[in-house]
């Protein structure tokens, strides 16, 4: 099945189809980072004072959905997977912020290698807090090999 | 760490973290991954994977953490993981990262890092942009 991956871009890049909010609490990013080997204790001490996220504890979060309503399958015979994770780290996630995410498709691109075309489709998650400041921006490439013709 | 006490082609100390069952399952838990690939060989391998498997974001943390052990005052600007191929849980991975920039204007260091099983087989592959005091 041939993709036209400009097209797709086109008619899917940059627009927000979901947003979310979660509220952060101490718990949640003492036992993050615990469970990821870290020990300093303004990542571990749920007393520190300056508390913080690690930096990629946004990846934890997921939208209500994946992809826009109507987004196509790009495969019948495969689920695709995770290819990657891209975290910008724009300010401190605190204990008892708010955050809120808002997801986009960021990109559509194609690689073609020794097993054939693969088809990348960068899905955005950009965060901020309840001040409206910006926390992070995850960008999560997916990868999906279209079915042979 | 300071800035000035780095150098480009600085290999930071490797480390070997804990990607046993039960440290993948308490990862799972508070990220909220709760797919049995993370826990079940059997389910695992129905989905073609070789067997139960790392959460992609498990190893990117461990890549973080590798990072604050050896600048625990570093604040990580970016963090860029793709991943490769599947880590085994149960396995014996290392992770090991080397220094290739230096910015001193932003006193900034780009860090490559790698995640590799005990075959020496790089699993997970990475870039850390780190901001020194």
């Amino acid at each position: 099945m041939a993709v036209d991956v400009a097209a797709l871009k086109r008619d899917w890049a940059g627009f927000e189809f979901d947003r979310v909010e979660f509220p952060v609490s101490a718990e949640e990013l003492v036992a993050f980072a615990r469970a990821v080997g870290e020990t300093a204790p303004w990542f571990t001490d749920p007393a520190h004072p300056e508390l913080r996220a690690v930096p990629n504890f946004t990846t934890k979060y997921h939208g209500r959905r994946m992809w826009p309503p109507d987004f196509p399958r790009l495969s019948k015979t495969s689920v695709g997977f995770d290819a990657g994770k891209r975290v910008e780290v724009h300010g401190p996630l605190r204990p008892g912020d708010v955050v809120t995410a808002r997801s986009s498709i960021h990109d559509v691109y194609e690689k073609t290698g020794r097993s054939g075309t693969m088809i990348f489709i960068v899905h955005r998650m950009e965060f901020r807090n309840q001040r409206g400041e910006p926390v992070a921006t995850v960008d999560w490439r997916f990868l999906q090999q279209p079915d042979p013709d | 760490m300071r800035f000035e006490d780095v150098g480009f082609g600085d290999e930071l100390p490797a480390c070997a973290p804990d990607v046993s069952p039960e440290a993948v399952r308490r990862f799972a838990q508070t990220a909220g991954m709760l797919h049995p690939r993370f826990f079940d060989d059997e389910a695992a391998r129905r989905e073609g994977l070789p067997g139960a498997i790392v959460p992609g974001i498990m190893s990117q943390g461990l890549l973080a953490a590798l990072v604050h052990r050896w600048a625990p005052e570093a604040r990580i600007e970016l963090l860029d993981t793709t991943f490769r191929a599947p880590l085994r849980v149960g396995s014996k991975p290392t992770c090991r990262g080397v220094v290739t920039d230096l910015d001193p204007v932003r006193r900034t260091v780009e860090v490559d890092l790698t995640l590799a099983n005990e075959a020496g087989e790089t699993r997970v592959v990475g870039t850390a942009r780190v901001r020194l005091p």
